[in-house]
């Protein structure tokens, strides 16, 4: 008898997918992929960050028997940057770390869908979670202080640029870190450093002189830098190393991700 | 035929123990129980608190542009009320949470030991892992604001109802409310409110009427108000009240407490 061997109906393709349709078409998907799967969370997420930007700017100024001017101003210019870094930053590795604990990270790792493509989709969902939260603070801090704010458009590359490094700070500590426990405990830790110990809800010559200059190298501080050097006019008399800083940190952890990301296991 | 004997066999634990002594017996297993859960993350439980309550006590004095006499006195004796709550309010709910979440919750509520010893357990273990972390954070300040403190026998009254309300409250709280989200929300929730909205670290003069009315009635003002009678003269000049206060929401979350323990499911 002759063994008849039937060739499968389909078979998938075992040509290389690549090029800049195949990059958008994965960016696409994994956009709502992170949309679907955070659908419950993104109002939740809205009302928290409102919760935050309003609680933040009204108060600080409990803490003060009636708040200076500068003070208030400084609250009011930091606050946004929290609003834009809590997705991307403090929130995504601990989203990451849930998912590495149940056991789906390895699913979503075997998607076919390039490293880049899904960073980027990741980095869109933390802007559209982060804007909302922004804008609620900002109006808040203007109807409660009326503070001199002089907003120039530059405000709109500096938000962008908050983002992705926040973002891609979240992503280094979510991928290059394996162990989900070590990546809870830095976030936490990181939550109050944001508060405390970091310039961004104050000036940083209320802190001791070495705190200050540790967080000139360190992101956090040359973030609420920029984004007051485009709210304001002559708070921040040379935001260039501020820039440069925010910059070095963003496209080094995203590399760092990247890399993490690629890495066969 | 052979007559048939039967060795008569008295179930384990038949007869009902009770009195003093089986109490203490059980509190005694269920210290050791207690302990031998929390022992893998005690370190880390041991240094959150440390970091926080040092953190928190170095932190406030940078929110201020001059640190006068007056807000170093208050942020000194503030801080460790600040360090007693979370351990109340987010580490025994969470544990509870935890419990419930991992199944042991039914476990331990069916070992043979009074409830009453069970929770007396879990609340020692609890206050001996907060109050070095409490003490510390106090030292802390002292150091960095430079304050004598004049202490006197209140305090020892003052820490004690205080730690007894936090824990009882807290447990209350996690045996009331069965979802372990909303537990969640409430917990952080608590936090924000206290570490922002609280006259714990500045005086209650700086808030407006109503919320000082709304916070004389809540346990956190009146507790930091007892235990800063118990480091300082001549600031708090009432402290009747406040002592009142903090024993009613003490009975209050024993009652919730006793009630939910007793409840047979």
């Amino acid at each position: 008898m002759i063994a008849t061997l039937d060739a499968p109906a389909w078979a998938p393709a075992t040509t290389l997918r690549s090029g800049a349709g195949y990059w958008w078409t994965g960016f696409t998907w994994m956009l709502r992929w992170h949309l679907s799967s955070l659908r419950m969370w993104l109002m939740l997420l809205v009302m928290i960050q409102a919760l935050i930007g309003v609680g933040y700017v009204l108060g600080f100024a409990l803490f003060f028997d009636e708040i200076p001017p500068a003070a208030a101003l400084w609250v009011s210019t930091g606050v946004p940057v929290l609003n834009l870094i809590l997705l991307g930053m403090l929130l995504g590795p601990q989203l990451v770390a849930g998912v590495k604990e149940q056991g789906g990270y390895d699913f979503l790792q075997a998607l076919p869908v390039p490293l880049t493509a899904a960073a980027a989709a990741w980095y869109v969902v933390t802007l559209v979670g982060g804007l909302p939260g922004m804008v609620i603070t900002l109006v808040a801090a203007e109807l409660r202080y009326h503070p001199p704010f002089a907003i120039s458009p530059l405000v709109v590359p500096v938000t962008l640029l908050i983002v992705f490094t926040g973002t891609m700070i979240g992503y280094a500590l979510a991928h290059a870190i394996t162990k989900p426990m070590t990546t809870q405990l830095i976030t936490q830790a990181l939550v109050f450093v944001a508060m405390g110990f970091a310039p961004i809800l104050f000036p940083a010559e209320q802190m001791p002189g070495w705190l200050a200059s540790v967080n000139e190298w360190l992101p956090l501080g040359p973030m609420a830098t920029i984004m007051r050097d485009t709210l304001t006019d002559g708070l921040i008399t040379d935001a260039g190393r501020a820039y440069l800083v925010v910059t070095v940190w963003g496209v080094a952890c995203g590399w760092l991700a990247v890399r993490a990301l690629g890495r066969r296991r | 035929m052979n007559a048939v004997t039967v060795d008569v066999v008295v179930p384990l634990g038949a007869e009902l123990r009770r009195g003093p002594a089986a109490w203490v017996h059980g509190f005694v297993d269920m210290m050791r129980f207690e302990w031998a859960t929390i022992r893998p993350w005690a370190a880390l439980v041991f240094i959150v608190q440390i970091m926080m309550g040092v953190g928190m006590a170095i932190m406030y004095g940078f929110f201020y542009p001059t640190v006068d006499e007056t807000t170093a006195l208050l942020i000194t004796t503030g801080v460790p009320t600040l360090a007693l709550i979370p351990m109340g309010f987010v580490l025994v709910p969470n544990s509870v949470v935890n419990q419930r979440m991992a199944g042991t919750f039914d476990f331990i509520w069916s070992l043979p030991v009074p409830r009453s010893a069970q929770v007396s357990a879990s609340f020692v273990v609890n206050a001996a892992l907060a109050l070095p972390g409490t003490v510390l954070a106090l030292l802390v300040g002292m150091w960095r604001y430079g304050v004598d403190l004049s202490l006197s026998p209140i305090l020892v009254p003052a820490v004690l109802l205080s730690t007894v309300m936090c824990v009882s409250v807290g447990y209350g709280m996690a045996l009331l409310v069965t979802n372990p989200l909303v537990v969640n929300l409430i917990t952080n929730a608590l936090v924000f409110l206290v570490l922002l909205f609280t006259p714990i670290v500045y005086p209650a003069s700086n808030l407006p009427t109503v919320m000082m009315r709304i916070h004389e009635v809540l346990p956190f003002y009146p507790m930091a108000q007892v235990i800063r009678a118990g480091l300082t003269e001549g600031l708090v000049t009432d402290v009747g009240g406040p002592f009142l206060m903090v024993g009613v929401w003490a009975l209050l979350g024993a009652g919730l407490t006793a009630r939910a323990v007793g409840r047979r499911h």
